[in-house]
Formats: structure tokens, sequence, C-alpha cells
């Protein structure tokens, strides 16, 4: 959304989206797209506000789930070990007995 | 990352040592299935015990998270998983059987606390929807859908390879001669 000078006059554009091209949109000069412009400005700081929001409530459920992430990594590599350690090897992403061990 | 639930150090150490050593064991480095064996023995009290405090206390800060403060739901949840996480984990578990059980549950909770705010969102935006441009409605709604749906495919992808670890364990404990492991696993209610 911008406003561009023509001839010394400023208009009004916006940009809408068509399938997957982007056109512009003629809105003209005056008070009726100075309305305009303020209006997308509106919604414009508003969706980032409502973005920034949502990132943060993300930020926070990550920051829940991240213990619970930590202990599965734990978990895993502890039951591998063990495995291993009992005297299995992997094969093709099963667990094979050694043999001798 | 919360720094109040982390594990500690030491314990990270130990679990980048194990790793290490199954790698050297799985390229067939001779000896190194002694080290593995003593390294397992070693770190299995300690990293159980600590993961068992992290994840009680993660227990609780999700239980808390899906009852939105409603301490009669945290109450009920926090049941339902210590009942999940015992029965899970049956009669006469192995320390490593304990901490997969507890995995398990903690991965169940994960789901329900995603699903509960996937729910909470909806029923927010309907609430606010009036007001609202539509567009910024439905693009919100897009960037959010898609965030919640990625975490929840992991949450239930983790849920499942915890089950499907601890099968595994138990399958093979039963062929194999168990690693001795001594140790006392205080867990937590809630924390």
């Amino acid at each position: 959304m911008a406003w561009e000078e023509r001839g010394g006059r400023l208009y009004y554009y916006r940009s809408v989206r068509d399938g997957e091209r982007v056109k512009k949109e003629y809105l003209g000069r005056g008070e009726l797209a100075e309305t305009i412009a303020h209006a997308d400005e509106t919604i414009r700081r508003h969706r980032e506000e409502r973005r920034a929001q949502e990132m943060a409530e993300g930020e926070i459920l990550e920051d829940l789930v991240a213990p619970a992430l930590e202990v599965r990594e734990a978990a895993r590599v502890l039951a591998r070990a063990s495995i291993v350690a009992a005297g299995y090897h992997r094969h093709r992403g099963e667990y094979r007995r050694e043999r001798g061990a | 990352m919360n720094g109040a639930l982390e594990l500690p150090g030491d314990v990270k150490d130990r679990i980048r040592e194990l790793q290490e050593l199954e790698k050297r064991v799985e390229a067939g480095e001779e000896g190194a299935r002694r080290e593995l064996r003593r390294a397992v023995r070693e770190s299995t009290p300690m990293v159980i015990a600590r993961c068992a405090d992290v994840s009680g206390k993660s227990r609780g800060m999700l239980s808390e998270a899906v009852s939105g403060g409603r301490p009669l739901i945290k109450e009920a949840l926090e049941a339902k998983a210590e009942a999940m996480r015992s029965e899970i984990a049956g009669e006469d578990p192995t320390p490593l059987e304990l901490l997969l059980a507890e995995d398990i549950t903690n991965q169940w909770l994960v789901q329900e606390m995603l699903g509960a705010f996937y729910a909470g969102q909806f029923q927010r935006r309907e609430h606010k929807g009036e007001s609202e441009h539509k567009g910024a409605t439905i693009s919100g709604i897009a960037f959010l859908l898609k965030f919640l749906l990625k975490m929840q495919e992991s949450a239930h992808r983790r849920y499942l390879a915890a089950i499907r670890e601890l099968a595994r364990v138990r399958k093979l404990q039963a062929g194999a001669p168990a690693v001795q492991v001594n140790t006392q696993v205080n867990i937590l209610g809630s924390g």
C-alpha cells in the first residue's frame, strides 16, 4: 500500500492478491483515498500486533514443552545405550543380538 | 527455554557421553561396549533421578497450562497423569522403564496442552470476531493453525516414539541380562 507521485500529485494504490499474482489497485486521491489509506494502515498495524502476540504465545508454548523434550531426549539416549550395552546392535532400524555378546 | 527447568549441565554431559560411546560401539570399536556398559551403570541413577525431578515439575506446569488456572481441573489432570504413569510402568518397573513411562505421560500431557490451547484460541477468536476485520482474523488463524499443527504433529510423533521405546526395552530386556542398576527415584506428584 503506497502513495505514488504522478505529475506532481499523490495517488493511493493498494496491493491486492489475485491467486498467485499481486495486483495494484488504484484508489485515487483526495479525502476518500486518505480515509481508505488510514483504514488500511490501521488494519496493517492490527495484523502486525496480532502476529507479534501470536509469536509471543508460540514462544510460551515452546517454553512449556521444552522440559518434556529434554526428558524425551535423555530417555531415548539412555534406552538406546542400555540396549547396546546389553549386547545388541542396530540393523536397519531393528536391534539384533550381537554374536558372542 | 525455561532456565529453571532444564536438565543440569552434568546430566547433559553424561547424555552426550553415552551417545558418543554408543556410536563407537556401533562403529565396532574394540572395548567400546565395555566402556558403554560402565557408563550406563554409572550414569543411569543420576540421569534418571534428575530427569524425574524435571519431569515432575514439567508435568505440574503442563497441567497448570491445560487447566487454565482452574484448580479442580489441574488436580484431576495430575491424578490422571499419575495413574497413567504408574499403569504404564507396571509392577516392579526397572528405573529405565519408570523413566520411559514418565516420558510417555509427559508427551501425552503435551498433546493435551496443545489441544486445549488450540480450542482456546478458537473460542477467543469467536468471542472477539465481530469487532475484527475479517481478513486479519483469517490470516491470524492461518498463522496460528500452521504453528499449532506443526507442534501437535511433533508431539504425537514423540508420544508414539516413547511408547515404541518402552516396548522395545521390555522386549529386549526379556531376552538379555539387564544392566544392573540400583537407584532410588523420588517422584514428585506435580512439583
